[in-house]
């Protein structure tokens, strides 16, 4: 891939990357040294893959992305498609839930793709459950770009769940702006792909606007996950709560970089950031950095991170009472897990978020 | 069933428990009783097979095999069971979710038909009916933010419900308002029989009013130094540990010869 493509679909320069990608700078170079194609936005989608996200509780409330094309023929919310393909944007109305699905479908050589996207939430509370599949096969990369906007008093319910082969590529880029007394509340659980990237841009542009952000990530084989969280509070009284589990086994790799900025004149905000990790095998590694900029008066702020093993004592607890040794570490490293989805409480989607962890899950305990 | 046989077990390099013998037989209830330090958890956590216990000398059969030779959850389905003195915290794991997971493991490994969510709850119910349990316990992650006490009542549940061959409660007692205690005694003695042993570990002779044992012990130093009748509860209620640790530790001291 040549060095414009790239700085297209990343949305920058390479020397803007320099230090946010310093992780996965390697990844990256290994990634793209390959030739690619545009992906193929009509391919047909195998049907394990339809399985996958044709829910039934979201029937009639569906977006499909093909390759990041949208799929009229699967995308059953036909009003918002109607208004996704005039002009990229989602109007979710008040006690709307949307479901939308980007698939991911290899052709025979590696292949790329990018889309953007606008949701707007101008009042009550609105759910949107954003997915990522797709089909293993030759490499698939993915760039896509997404604007939030919640409007004043509104509240946005977001759950991102992803699960990709080890072809996927994705990286991913989401501004969201927060409007006075609004919530943004979003829960993320990400597993798979061969590289992913994600940036979460959240600005809390006015007095009283809230953030409540859930993430979950379990990585293992040679996934490589990057996470770069940028939380800005730009007013009074504003507040975010940020809560991340990460689970990383055989040689995969977690990067979680916290960068949480208290404006100027933003006085009386409330900052919370921890994350919460851990390392199943020598050969994983996990890198968890929170960054805290206060530039505010009356600031309440705190943030932790730690990466550790499983608890030894828990294991033998659960084992002492008839549990096998994998079982019993299969069952704490999903509970450990388990715990960054309290916010998610319509019970269907629980079950979904559960399934995820099921089939994301490391296989703690491999001979790795 | 248990039979323990001049025991040294070795913990981070220090000799803790320095030859115990003790023998107990089904349908027996065995408290054993000493002074901060004598090695009486140390004892509890080698039998159930907790790792960093180092056995450098003297065995454990428990029904004819050796004990030491099998893993923890084997030896829970053998029938042991540990009540734990310090019940560990497992946030996201709840806790309906992992007895039913346990109960189907034990049961598996000893051949019986797994118990689907129908008869499991059904179980479930009885027990907490005898123990006088809310079920609001079951819907909490594994003694994740419990108090004291119901992390100890929860032990008492699990014991009910898993019904093991050989219960072992370390200080289950310790930290327990009265009420709590007797429901403690209550879900021992609705489960003593003649198949059943149970080693009470406690340090007080308070919990013995209400769990009536056959046979007490007086552990020092890694040994044990005295054995008697629950009158020898009684006696070190009143002297206190200080007069046993003057005795002078008998050359084999044979569990349940009284």
């Amino acid at each position: 891939m040549d060095a414009a493509a790239l700085d297209e679909l990343l949305g920058g320069t390479a020397q803007e990357r320099e230090e946010s990608w310093r992780y996965s700078r390697a990844a990256l170079r290994a990634l793209t040294q390959q030739a690619f194609v545009a992906a193929d936005a009509a391919a047909p989608l195998p049907a394990a893959l339809l399985e996958r996200f044709e829910w039934p509780e979201t029937r009639g409330r569906r977006l499909v992305f093909v390759n990041g094309a949208l799929c009229t023929p699967r995308s059953d919310a036909t009003q918002l498609a109607a208004d996704f393909a005039h002009d990229a944007t989602l109007n979710l109305p008040a006690g709307s839930t949307l479901h939308i699905v980007y698939v991911n479908v290899p052709g025979n050589e590696p292949a790329r793709w990018q889309a953007r996207c606008e949701i707007r939430v101008e009042a009550g509370t609105a759910t949107i459950i954003e997915q990522h599949v797709g089909a293993p096969g030759a490499d698939v990369f993915g760039a896509l770009a997404s604007q939030v906007r919640i409007g004043a008093d509104a509240d946005l319910l977001a759950v991102t769940i992803g699960d990709l082969p080890d072809s996927v590529s994705l990286l991913r880029r989401q501004q969201a702006v927060v409007q006075a007394g609004a919530r943004y509340r979003t829960t993320h659980a990400l597993g798979g792909g061969r590289l992913q990237r994600f940036d979460i841009g959240c600005e809390l542009a006015a007095a009283n606007a809230r953030c409540e952000m859930r993430g979950v990530f379990a990585l293992r084989a040679r996934q490589h996950l990057d996470i770069a969280l940028d939380v800005r509070h730009a007013a009074r009284d504003s507040a975010s709560d940020v809560l991340w589990r990460g689970v990383a086994d055989q040689r995969a790799r977690g990067i979680l970089r916290g960068a949480i900025t208290v404006a100027p004149g933003a006085d009386g905000a409330d900052a919370q950031l921890q994350t919460k990790n851990l390392l199943l095998s020598p050969h994983a590694e996990i890198d968890a950095q929170p960054v805290l900029e206060i530039y505010a008066d009356e600031v309440k702020a705190s943030h932790g991170a730690t990466v550790g093993q499983l608890d030894e004592r828990a294991l033998f607890y659960l084992r002492s009472r008839g549990i096998d040794a994998a079982a019993a570490r299969a069952l704490l490293i999903a509970g450990f897990c388990r715990e960054a989805f309290g916010g998610v409480t319509d019970e269907r989607l629980r079950a979904r978020l559960d399934a995820w962890l099921t089939a994301c899950l490391p296989l703690a305990g491999d001979a790795t | 069933m248990l039979n323990i046989d001049n025991l040294h077990v070795r913990v981070a390099g220090r000799e803790i428990l320095k030859g115990l013998t003790l023998r107990v037989d089904a349908g027996e209830v065995h408290a054993i009783m000493g002074p901060n330090g004598a090695g009486k958890s140390t004892l509890g956590n080698v039998l159930a097979g907790r790792e960093g216990y180092e056995v450098t000398h003297g065995g454990v059969a428990y029904n004819g095999r050796n004990l030491l030779d099998l893993e923890p959850e084997q030896r829970a389905a053998e029938g042991v069971f540990l009540a734990f003195q310090y019940p560990v915290e497992i946030p996201g794991v709840n806790n309906t979710y992992f007895l039913k997971a346990a109960l189907n493991a034990q049961r598996k490994h000893r051949g019986e038909a797994e118990l689907d969510s129908m008869q499991f709850l059904k179980l479930v119910r009885e027990k907490l009916r005898v123990l006088h349990i809310s079920d609001e316990l079951l819907h909490r992650a594994v003694n994740a933010g419990f108090s004291g006490g119901e992390k100890k009542r929860n032990e008492i549940f699990q014991m009910a419900l898993l019904e093991p061959r050989l219960a072992i409660l370390d200080e289950t007692d310790s930290g327990l308002d009265i009420d709590a205690l007797k429901m403690v005694a209550d879900g021992v003695n609705a489960m003593r029989d003649a198949q059943r042993a149970f080693v009470v570990i406690t340090h007080y002779q308070r919990l013995l009013d209400y769990i009536v044992p056959d046979f007490v012990h007086v552990m020092v130093d890694g040994r044990i130094v005295e054995s008697g009748d629950k009158s020898l509860a009684l006696k070190l209620e009143e002297h206190g540990y200080a007069w046993i640790a003057e005795r002078q530790v008998p050359h084999q001291s044979r569990a349940g010869a009284v």
